[in-house]
């Protein structure tokens, strides 16, 4: 078996691949520290992080203690004078806790100084639904931070990109936070091997179709591909677009979709009033995609609760593979 | 220990006997500085010259210039809405920190901060903050750099009154402690809190108090008083410079203006304003540089002439300099070329 | 120098101060840091203290209104000369304070006229918008198979479909008239007018393909009882409905006309043509009803009870020879003029009572016989619906014209090959 085939061949489920990159980055780069809650010899809350202070030390892969705001903002301290810090958030709800160090400071300090400092920091957000945490452990928050001009906001939803997304966040200068789906942490899938980057700011086909555009995020991503399957077999050819990054949000592959199908589904996980899909829908209704359209856009996002603990409720309030079957035959159909 | 030494030196005050007096008279030219500088922002403001609102340090130039005596440009400050002081201390240009007044491209933020954002990274100022305790985790973060990149420097973490009931206040003092970071806490107590007195909002009677919770070196001093204040902050930079860990300073001050310039000063009695203003800074530094004769009755009036020009001078260039181009009002949120 | 005293910025939206009060007489000597005088904002009153130690001069009065960093007075040293008030100072914005824009613009939208009201609106999706205006169509003039009636693209492309109007050819639009029938008539032309009566379960508008072809005359659609625009009359029987018909035709009043019928209107322009001989020029007949017993009456069925357009569909298809001319768009307009069920339901008792089961209860074989203007008989040989043997039964000089892979509607199916026959006779 030559190489080629066996890198091919070669697996890593979403965790690790966010590991090896920042794993690599360490490596590299001196300047990169790695600081969170039980980030140590814990290996974080998700094994994200795993044996990496074994082999880089508690000065790299610093445990914090639980102080979101402060930790967050010592993380923009540090950027902001040559370090390149990797902050976890154990989970993306505890975001609310440092609110003031990311909207406040990290975003807006390069504008508020007239361009005159950048702050390079990656903060990455265990997110989501789906594994009976509740509402203060299961939010979907990426729309909150869509909404901050200075922030990048970016979702991988495959190993590959959790990655090569990672490593591009490093090297950009300005904040980026990464949404995880924790869910995914254990999908597994085809990782290249060593330094490699997957821009921020382009979304992805992950389905080329004719029919109906499907624009999904993170882990609604895959549960629109499975939709995307079944409708292939009722003569339905949907295209699934993976957004990737929320902000700066990629227009111009959505509005070609747009252009060629007419018709558009936003599936994300979110609650559904004011999230990622308002301003997908609105983006292509204020652009020249809109005399492209056959149907009303729909939405499907999550319900205008708290994610509830019962796992049948659970899975009530979020879209499922059924709710995006249901809203592709309608839309295809000319149903709605 | 004091009965042993001489009494010349005993009661030679500590400022005197720790710097040149070269050092000592750029000390008070700054704090004139500070002076004229926020009188002439002032004036600017209520011609209307100046935007928004701004916050006067006026009466509290010893606590800012006596903290950044041994400070080097490697240094970093992190400062607070009440930044002006601390940036003169900080080598600031005064023409460039008046554009930013004026709203100009000249400015230290191009005229996107205004007067709570100037920074000067080059000097090491890290950039004042307009909510109060959000320079403190930064600071923190800043000596986390200068400790893993090895580079030395310490970081002054100014902030006032206000900010030691923040949570944030807390949650640095703590990793600072915990990671023994070389960062110096130095509280600038102006009694206040907008209108609500710190006997109202704070628990302890003094704010260094606090320093022990984070076992860190606490001390509070007459922040109007040059010498005791460069005393105290530099014990805790070289403390820190050794990597013995934070420390924290407190000095007591007051400010002569309001709040901000929308304050109608219905917290305070004029006997308390008019005390205070007896008390001030520039008139005790400059009466102890006299009687120790470090300047002479002739240089400081040629101080107060050559200050005033400054200023008079930088307004002008602040006033003659262009406003930043309205379609480059979106520039700077990113980096350019990485953003969509 | 004297100081000059300026009404003060104290707020952050402050553009001018009212001065309510001075607390120093002109003249009177004034300490720094005396009260001066008070001022009141919008938001807030004040007390402003002098700036410097002096006699007071020049002061404005109480109760004016200054721009911020305007004078409001003077402070004179001791024995400083007092003469006309100095020049303000050069650094001030009172100028653009006093220059803002006019007031909001609440106030000055209260005096634009207030808008028409809006047309009623058709719905479409964007893209049929987009095409038909491509197109140069009128959106509202196309029938929307979508929800709620919406216009969609497939709705269009099914109107582009129809060949393009020859430039002149096309009447120019119609204008409906009243009387016991919808009747709508051209807009212009010359000559002999052309009178149209269409089938079983359609309307006025089907003859758009072939009206392109029939050159410059006038064009009169009358609409059977039931169908189009025309009342839900209960026909008892085929006489009945000729009654209706020829009703409308006489009120008409005209000299002559061309007479063209499809089918079952077919049949009912042959018995008028039997009963107006003198009024009639020329009469075609396309596949015409009333020639013989058969007639496919599932599909009658079928089209007058189909309720969406997948029921619709199939009986469509059976009408014609090339069943791509009925497109996906083509059926849901064609429902959606059938959307009516009140419609539905008279055209099925209508059906009832010409073709009661399946079979023409009339039969027109005589009166072909009788009449002598000139007539001719078209039909595509793949008719599904009548026969097109029915046509042998005509007699000697009556002409015919069979055509080979068409079905039941060759004006619909060939528009020009009919539209041609028809111009050379007319």
């Amino acid at each position: 078996m030559s190489a080629d085939s066996r890198e091919e061949l070669r697996e890593l489920s979403y965790a690790e691949a966010i590991r090896e990159a920042m794993d690599i980055a360490l490596g590299r780069d001196e300047r990169v520290i790695l600081m969170g809650e039980d980030i140590g010899v814990y290996g974080g809350a998700f094994q994200v992080t795993g044996n990496l202070v074994e082999k880089y030390g508690t000065d790299r892969v610093m445990d914090t203690p639980i102080s979101e705001l402060g930790g967050a903002g010592v993380a923009v301290g540090a950027a902001l004078t040559g370090l390149r810090p990797i902050f976890e958030f154990q989970f993306s709800d505890f975001a609310a806790l440092a609110m003031e160090q990311i909207v406040n400071q990290a975003a807006k300090i390069r504008y508020m100084l007239g361009g005159a400092v950048s702050v390079p920091l990656v903060m990455r957000f265990p997110a989501g639904s789906g594994t009976g945490a509740a509402a203060q452990h299961s939010q979907s928050l990426e729309a909150w931070f869509g909404h901050v001009p200075g922030l990048k906001v970016i979702q991988p939803s495959t190993p590959e990109d959790a990655k090569g997304m990672l490593l591009a966040a490093l090297e950009d200068p300005d904040p980026v936070m990464i949404f995880e789906h924790k869910i995914l942490y254990k999908m597994k899938g085809h990782v290249p091997e060593g330094y490699y980057t997957t821009p921020i700011g382009k979304a992805a086909i992950r389905r080329p179709g004719t029919d109906v555009s499907i624009v999904a995020t993170s882990l609604m991503v895959h549960k629109a591909l499975a939709a995307a399957e079944t409708l292939a077999g009722e003569g339905i050819d949907v295209e699934v677009i993976d957004l990737r990054t929320v902000r700066p949000m990629d227009r111009e592959t959505i509005l070609a979709s747009v252009r060629k199908t007419g018709k558009l589904i936003c599936v994300y996980e979110g609650v559904k009033t004011l999230g990622v899909g308002a301003e997908i829908s609105a983006m292509v209704a204020e652009s020249d995609a809109f005399d492209f359209l056959e149907a009303p856009i729909l939405r499907l996002g999550g319900a205008e609760s708290p994610i509830p603990y019962n796992p049948e409720l659970e899975k009530a309030v979020v879209p499922q593979v059924p709710d995006i079957l249901e809203a592709a035959r309608n839309i295809a159909k000319g149903r709605v | 220990m004091e009965k042993s030494r001489p009494m010349s030196e005993v009661n030679i005050p500590y400022a005197i006997r720790a710097y040149s007096p070269e050092a000592l008279k750029a000390a008070l030219r700054k704090m004139i500085l500070i002076r004229k500088f926020e009188e002439g922002a002032e004036d600017c403001y209520t011609r209307g010259l100046i935007h928004g609102t701004m916050h006067l340090s006026i009466g509290q130039e010893a606590s800012a210039v006596g903290s950044c005596m041994s400070l080097s440009d490697e240094d970093k400050i992190t400062s607070t809405h009440r930044g002006h002081g601390h940036c003169i201390a900080k080598n600031a240009d005064l023409g460039k920190m008046f554009a930013e007044f004026f709203g100009k491209d000249t400015g230290y933020c191009r005229g996107r901060g205004g007067s709570m954002h100037i920074a000067d990274v080059a000097k090491g100022n890290l950039g004042a903050n307009g909510i109060v305790g959000g320079g403190l985790p930064i600071a923190v973060g800043a000596a986390l750099s200068a400790k893993r990149l090895g580079t030395g420097a310490v970081t002054i973490c100014f902030f006032g009154d206000g900010a030691n009931n923040e949570g944030a206040f807390h949650e640095a003092l703590n990793m600072a402690a915990v990671w023994k970071l070389p960062v110096v806490f130095v509280c600038e107590n102006n009694k206040y809190g907008m209108s609500t007195s710190t006997e109202r909002s704070t628990a302890v009677k003094n704010i260094a108090e606090r320093a022990a919770a984070y076992s860190m070196p606490g001390v509070t001093v007459d922040g109007n008083d040059f010498s005791a204040v460069s005393e105290a902050v530099d014990t805790a930079v070289t403390h820190a410079r050794a990597g013995n860990g934070p420390s924290l300073v407190e000095n007591l001050t007051y400010r002569w203006r309001g709040h901000s310039k929308s304050d109608r000063n219905r917290y305070r009695t004029k006997e308390e304003i008019s005390d205070w203003m007896e008390r001030d800074p520039i008139l005790q530094m400059t009466e102890l540089l006299l009687s120790h004769k470090v300047i002479s009755e002739a240089e400081v009036e040629t101080l107060q002439a050559e200050t005033t020009q400054v200023i008079k001078d930088a307004i002008e260039f602040a006033a003659a300099s262009p406003a930043p181009e309205i379609e480059d009002a979106i520039r700077f949120v990113y980096n350019e070329g990485t953003a969509a | 120098m004297p100081v000059e005293v300026i009404m003060p910025k104290v707020d952050m939206d402050m553009a001018s101060g009212k001065i309510t009060v001075w607390h120093v007489a002109a003249g009177d000597r004034v300490g720094q840091g005396d009260p001066l005088f008070d001022i009141e904002t919008d938001k807030a009153a004040m007390e402003v203290e002098a700036a410097a130690s002096g006699y007071l001069h020049h002061r404005v009065a109480e109760g004016t209104d200054v721009p911020i960093g305007q004078p409001v007075a003077w402070i004179y040293a001791e024995g400083e000369d007092v003469g006309a008030p100095p020049e303000a100072a050069a650094r001030s914005a009172a100028g653009t304070a006093a220059e803002a824009g006019p007031g909001p613009a609440s106030e000055r939208a209260a005096e634009t006229v207030p808008a028409p009201e809006p047309h009623a609106k058709t719905r479409a999706t964007p893209l049929a918008r987009h095409l038909a205006a491509k197109a140069g169509l009128d959106i509202g003039e196309i029938a929307g198979s979508g929800p709620r009636g919406r216009v969609q693209a497939e709705d269009v492309r099914g109107e582009l479909h129809q060949p393009p109007p020859s430039k002149g050819a096309a009447p120019a639009g119609f204008t409906a008239e009243n009387g016991p029938l919808a009747v709508s008539r051209s807009i212009g032309g010359a000559g002999t007018p052309i009178i149209l009566l269409h089938g079983f379960a359609s309307d006025a508008k089907s003859w758009g393909p072939l009206e392109r072809h029939l050159g410059d005359h006038p064009i009169i659609r009358i609409e059977l009882p039931a169908h189009g625009k025309s009342p839900k009359l209960r026909i008892s029987g085929f006489a009945d409905l000729v009654c209706e018909v020829r009703r409308a035709f006489d009120k008409l009043d005209l000299g002559s006309a061309h007479l063209i019928g499809h089918s079952l209107g077919a049949a009912v322009a042959l018995a008028i043509a039997d009963t107006r001989p003198k009024t009639v020029s020329s009469l075609t007949l396309l596949a015409p009803a009333g020639l013989g017993p058969d007639i496919n009456g599932a599909a009658l069925a079928g089209l007058g009870n189909a309720t969406r357009p997948e029921s619709l569909g199939p009986w469509l298809k059976l009408m014609v020879c090339n069943e791509r001319l009925i497109s996906d768009g083509y059926v849901r307009a064609a429902m959606s003029a059938r959307a009516d069920a009140g419609l539905r339901s008279a055209q099925s008792a209508l059906a009832d009572a010409v073709f009661p089961d399946g079979v023409q209860a009339f039969d027109l074989k005589s009166a072909l016989d009788r009449i002598e203007v000139p007539t001719r008989i078209v039909w595509g040989k793949q008719d599904r619906i009548i026969p097109w043997q029915h046509a042998l039964r005509a007699p000697g000089r009556v002409s015919l014209h069979l055509f080979d892979n068409v079905g039941h509607i060759p004006q619909f199916e060939i528009p020009d090959e009919v539209g041609k026959l028809l111009r050379a006779h007319l």
